[in-house]
């Protein structure tokens, strides 16, 4: 269970503003006069004003009373605003944690559930917002009503007092036990409704295959069963938070029926007059019942809730000890990339996807990767930048060992553009000056001009037009087109480009691949389309067993694989202008 | 979007579910109000019992009986609240899984037609959040129904103390309620802009989350951070407002319930000094004043119960839902035969547009045939006719002389499989994909389908084989179809039906799989939407649509001197693998489009 790794977190997030929690505490404190003194002046309205018949006496207790509320309805007032000093920061606080686990975790591979976790984590730190307030606002008040309550009987009868104040101990004692029993069921509870949902969307969502499968009753048992379970949890949970009830009994109302169960003798032994019964009872019934019923009723579910959320919270937030520094240090003088015998695969078990690699990959050349799919042309892209390490062999660049680059040297040499291009909320400056901030409006123009972007800049209203959330005014293309001339303008001097331009018609595609190819640097290409390799200087045909390296030419006659895979996609038994072979190669 | 009911049909939707809800467990309804309605009237009491056992201890008269009369009603409200609890979660826990059990059956029956009136995260919306409704509406009425009558109680029981108290409190009500009703209007409007907040937060964050092997090639995490925290400041804000306004209403409320509270207990010390009431009246009165200024929050209830009926109501829809390809009523068996296929003057309108029109095809057993046209043409629409995934608005589909809507469903689905160009990944590892259809399949079975599929090398990559959980294997679009290939192949049907479900794969690869699934699929009837001049190339005949209606069958060499019908390629062609591969991501689930890994 969490309960104790939530709690370090909710303290290590709230720790920084104590001072407003105190400032709560202390406005809290004045909001609660009224009912720390209620009983007090209604026994007195009582015993010395009415039944005294001394009707002013008891109008005047009546009308200090009221004078006291105002009192404390300005400690309300004041309140509010430490309140807000106390939450806001401390959501501030959690959704800066939560959105950098997030963030760490994705980037080293970990969350593969992809998006759905990050919502779900959001909406956490919003709830623990949310019940940390009512917690503060209602809890608070209602702790504050009882320790009143009970200072009240106090002044009115220690005796009274004492005797209450040990059973309501005893009551939270018992709650206490209670509650690490409830964050428990709880926490099931909200587990398996995940479920439900995780069992019930793909299923949902892959309906036509399910009905294509013949495969409904198997689909609604696997979610039937997820449905069911968490009935079953609902109803534990239940049965457990019906534990509360003795509880409050034991707090709220033994005292109450001792005082009067007992009356006669106090009275009798002169320890208690008739109105200080009576003012007793008042406290009790009216004061400390519904306080002690709302601690443990509205407090015992905003403590289970919180519990729960927390718990899962310090999961998300939890981040794996930092790896120690290594000797990554080094800044190669020259950008040539050597791999010898490097292999990699994705655990001990598996079959290697890249094996022995040897390659050359010397500064300012043009390459192109081609092969079948899942032969491990991107996982050779993740090798070069270092997103992949392999398991054996050696991978230089510049003579020096690609472990032991430098992290911000090895991220400002080589760049990156994956298939599906990224691109976020905020300008196109911003988007295109991700990777060089400092650049001037010259700098701007002539990336655009050269990978092509002029025409989708002109629509979406120039560099300073905003890119919505999830950039759904941009197609495809255009996202692939904005990260292109993202990387034209960095200053990496090895590009690689995975499948990068899938996007773009064949034109566009080769308009961009000249851009990059006539650009400072070293270029490796994964191609998507065989025009790609064509106009590469060199081409690397990989399909698991037997690399090779070679001009287009060249490989078209030794590699059987490369000359199928031209023949292919230019479209076997088609003839040839509608290939997209035909689109001008090597016009430099 | 599906096209919403009208509010008032929806409302009537959801009270005939909220009827059916009630109707559904009698004994433990009754129970349930029994209970509450215990319950209410012990709280009503209570004061009134207080006060006779406080008179009982201050004058020494018959304090035991008091006491005892007040023990028990204490342990009846205990218990009645205990039982209320139980009851609740049990009702409603038993109604909850009921209606989500009954969604997803229905939702199954209704089948792919339905997916177009209930999209996906709709109807997964119903079963998880909606169904929860009706079972919230019982314990709700029966809330605020003793909520109502505790007020009334209270209220009742002041009069009769003395009619000057009911009157002084319900001359304090009114006030308190415009005061809830203006901090409820004042506290909607930073709210909204307090969620717009917090959302943009997290769509920036999924935003990232997509964009993750760029920013770790970039090495730009730290920034990422930065920009996606930048709406923090003005959330901290507007969260700050909100407090404001809700402060504002608080101190104002928690001066005017002690004040009517107080007025209450000065005109009741008025009447004892005058000896109209006693001391222990006295103490009943503040509780009755504060028992009925503490029902307020039955407005809320109201609230909430008219937003549970639109609730149920989408449950309701759902469940009142018409299979548009029902079940035969008397079914027969799927004829002998080897997948001759018939399709007789089909007509199929979608959105008041003719996509099929008096379409004829016969497609000769055994064989197989492309189905080629323009994009919109409606050759998806055309093949998901044969499984009977959709029924045509007209005419009739024949496997091997019988009309599909006659087959027993159940038997249908052996006879006829599919592969898509989307497969959706069900089952819990990559053979339970495979072996969806057939859980009994061995090993050797899903290994050998896949191996037809070309998907064996690349499963035995992945960290665990066959073995390796779904959603530990993130795949290419063209991994996925080669699955969903797989799959198809292990059903062993006696048609297959081919929907796009080699466009991620590129040529070369795609070659391989048509020439394995010639030789698996000999002697069986296949149809495929075919995209690439190619693979019309190698299916024995080509059924070329156009204007709703096939406009030549015949083999694809016979075609291919025809413009018109090169034109359909054109399109497709001269943007190569690209134009094809734009379809296949674009509808990657965003989960797998992170690790997208070759």
């Amino acid at each position: 269970m969490n309960l104790s790794a939530g709690a370090r977190l909710l303290r290590s997030h709230l720790r920084p503003h104590r001072r407003a929690l105190w400032w709560l505490a202390a406005w809290s404190a004045v909001e609660g006069v009224p009912a720390f003194v209620s009983g007090l002046l209604v026994a007195n309205a009582i015993d010395h004003g009415f039944l005294a018949r001394r009707p002013l006496v008891g109008f005047g207790s009546l009308a200090a009373l009221g004078a006291l509320y105002a009192v404390g309805a300005l400690g309300t007032r004041r309140a509010f605003p430490w309140l807000a000093s106390a939450v806001e920061p401390l959501r501030d606080s959690l959704v800066t944690a939560v959105v950098t686990a997030s963030l760490r975790r994705a980037l080293r591979g970990e969350d593969r559930a992809g998006g759905s976790s990050v919502s779900q984590a959001t909406v956490q730190v919003e709830t623990v917002r949310i019940l940390m307030s009512s917690l503060l606002r209602t809890a608070r008040q209602f702790l504050v009503t009882t320790v009143a309550a009970l200072g009240g009987l106090f002044v009115l009868s220690p005796l009274i007092a004492l005797v209450t104040t040990g059973l309501v101990v005893l009551a939270l004692l018992a709650f206490a036990g209670l509650v690490r029993v409830l964050v428990a069921r709880y926490r099931a509870v909200v587990l398996l409704g995940e479920r439900i949902g995780a069992t019930a969307s793909p299923v949902v969502e892959g309906l036509r295959d399910v009905v294509v499968c013949g495969a409904e009753t198997r689909a609604a048992r696997e979610v039937g069963r997820a449905i069911d379970d968490e009935a079953q949890a609902q109803r534990a949970y239940a049965r457990a938070w019906v534990l509360r009830l003795p509880v409050m009994m034991l707090g709220a109302q033994f005292p109450l029926l001792a005082l009067l169960g007992l009356s006669p003798w106090l009275l009798a032994g002169g320890r208690l007059t008739v109105g200080q019964i009576a003012g007793g009872a008042v406290y009790l019934f009216s004061r400390l019942e519904p306080a002690i019923r709302m601690l443990i009723g509205a407090g015992g579910s905003i403590l289970t809730n919180l519990g729960v959320v927390l718990g899962r919270l310090s999961e998300v937030c939890a981040e794996p000890p930092p790896s120690a520094p290594g000797a990554a240090v080094l800044r190669p003088p020259t950008c040539d990339v050597r791999l010898r015998g490097v292999t990699f695969a994705y655990s001990a078990h598996a079959e290697p996807v890249v094996r022995d690699l040897t390659l050359d990959i010397p500064e300012g050349l043009h390459l192109a990767v081609v092969g079948p799919s899942g032969v491990g042309k991107s996982t050779l892209a993740n090798l070069l930048t270092r997103l992949a390490r392999p398991q054996r062999g050696e991978l230089t660049i510049g003579g020096v060992s690609l472990e032991t680059v430098d992290e911000e040297h090895l991220r400002r040499t080589v760049a990156l553009i994956p298939q599906e291009a990224y691109v976020f909320a905020g300008t196109v400056r911003e988007n295109l000056t991700y990777l060089q901030p400092h650049a001037t409006r010259a700098d701007l123009d002539r990336a655009v001009a050269a990978v092509g972007l002029e025409e989708t800049c002109a629509r979406l209203g120039g560099y300073d037009a905003e890119i919505p959330p999830g950039g759904e005014t941009l197609s495809s293309g255009e996202r692939q087109l904005i990260s292109l001339a993202r990387v034209f303008l960095s200053a990496a001097r090895i590009v690689i480009l995975d499948e990068a331009t899938c996007y773009l018609d064949p034109m566009a595609e080769a308009r961009a691949e000249q851009a990059f190819a006539e650009r400072v640097g070293t270029l490796v290409v994964i191609a998507h389309r065989i025009s790609s390799a064509v106009r590469a200087d060199r081409v690397l045909v990989m399909d698991g067993a037997d690399p090779l390296l070679g001009t287009h030419e060249e490989l078209l006659r030794r590699s059987p694989l490369y000359a199928e895979l031209v023949g292919h996609w230019s479209g076997l038994g088609v003839p040839a202008r509608e290939t997209g072979l035909g689109v001008p190669a090597r016009s430099r | 979007m599906a096209p919403q009911l009208p509010a008032g049909t929806l409302r009537a939707a959801g009270s005939r579910v909220l009827r059916q809800a009630v109707r559904q467990h009698p004994f433990l309804v009754l129970l349930f109000t029994v209970v509450t309605g215990v319950g209410a009237v012990t709280t009503v009491l209570m004061p009134r019992v207080v006060a006779a056992a406080i008179d009982a201890a201050t004058t020494g008269t018959n304090v035991t009986g008091a006491l005892a009369q007040l023990a028990a009603l204490l342990a009846i409200a205990t218990a009645a609240s205990a039982l209320d609890d139980l009851i609740g979660s049990y009702y409603g826990t038993m109604l909850t899984a009921g209606f989500r059990h009954r969604l997803l059956g229905r939702a199954l029956a209704l089948g792919v037609p339905g997916l177009r009136r209930f999209p996906a995260g709709d109807l997964l919306s119903r079963i998880t959040v909606n169904a929860g409704t009706p079972a919230m509406v019982l314990p709700m009425l029966l809330s605020a129904t003793a909520t109502l009558s505790v007020t009334l109680g209270a209220v009742v029981s002041l009069a009769l103390i003395d009619l000057r108290l009911a009157v002084t409190l319900l001359l304090g009500v009114p006030p308190s309620v415009a005061l809830l009703r203006l901090f409820v209007a004042t506290a909607a409007q930073p709210f909204v802009r307090y969620q717009e907040l917090l959302a943009a937060i997290t769509t920036r964050l999924l935003d990232a989350h997509r964009g993750v092997r760029t920013i770790r090639a970039g090495g730009t995490a730290e920034r990422e951070i930065g920009r996606i925290l930048q709406p923090v400041p003005e959330l901290h804000e507007v969260g700050r407002q909100g407090w404001v306004v809700q402060g504002r209403a608080s101190w104002q409320l928690a001066l005017l319930v002690p004040v009517v509270q107080l007025l209450v207990l000065s005109v009741g010390g008025y009447a004892l000094v005058a000896g109209q009431i006693t001391a222990g009246q006295l103490v009943a009165a503040a509780s009755y004043a504060g028992l009925a200024l503490g029902s307020m929050g039955l407005l809320d209830t109201l609230v909430s119960l008219l937003s549970c009926q639109v609730g149920a109501g989408r449950v309701g829809e759902v469940l009142e839902a018409v299979p548009a390809a029902p079940a035969p009523a008397s079914p027969v068996a799927v004829p002998p035969g080897y997948g001759r296929l018939e399709l007789r003057n089909i007509s199929v309108r979608m959105d008041d547009r003719p996509v099929l029109d008096h379409l004829y095809l016969a497609v000769p057993a055994g064989r197989s045939v492309a189905i080629v046209g323009r994009s919109g043409t409606g050759k998806s629409v055309l093949v998901s006719l044969i499984g009977r995934l959709a029924d045509p608005d007209e005419g009739q589909v024949l496997l091997d002389g019988v009309p599909v809507a006659e087959i027993e469903p159940a038997a249908l689905r052996r006879t006829v499989t599919y592969a898509f160009e989307r497969p959706a990944l069900l089952g819990a590892t990559i053979h339970d994909m495979i072996a969806y259809g057939r859980p009994a399949a061995s090993r050797a079975e899903v290994e050998a389908a896949a191996a037809v599929a070309q998907a064996d090398r690349f499963i035995r990559l992945l960290p665990k084989g066959y073995d390796t959980p779904l959603a530990q294997a993130p795949m290419s679009g063209g991994e996925m179809q080669r699955l969903g290939l797989a799959r198809a192949i292990l059903a062993r049907a006696r048609v297959i039906v081919l929907d796009d479900a080699t466009s991620s794969l590129d040529t070369a690869t795609e070659a391989k799989v048509a020439r394995a699934l010639a030789r698996v699929l000999a002697g069986r009837t296949s149809v495929v939407v075919a995209h690439r001049a190619m693979t019309a190339a190698r299916a024995d005949l080509v059924a070329w649509l156009d204007g709703g209606r096939v406009r030549a069958l015949a083999p694809h060499s016979a075609l291919w001197s025809d413009p018109g019908y090169r034109a359909v390629f054109g399109a497709a062609d001269d943007t190569g693998a690209g134009e094809i591969a734009v379809r296949d991501v674009s509808g990657m689930p965003a989960a797998l489009q992170v690790g997208v890994r070759r």
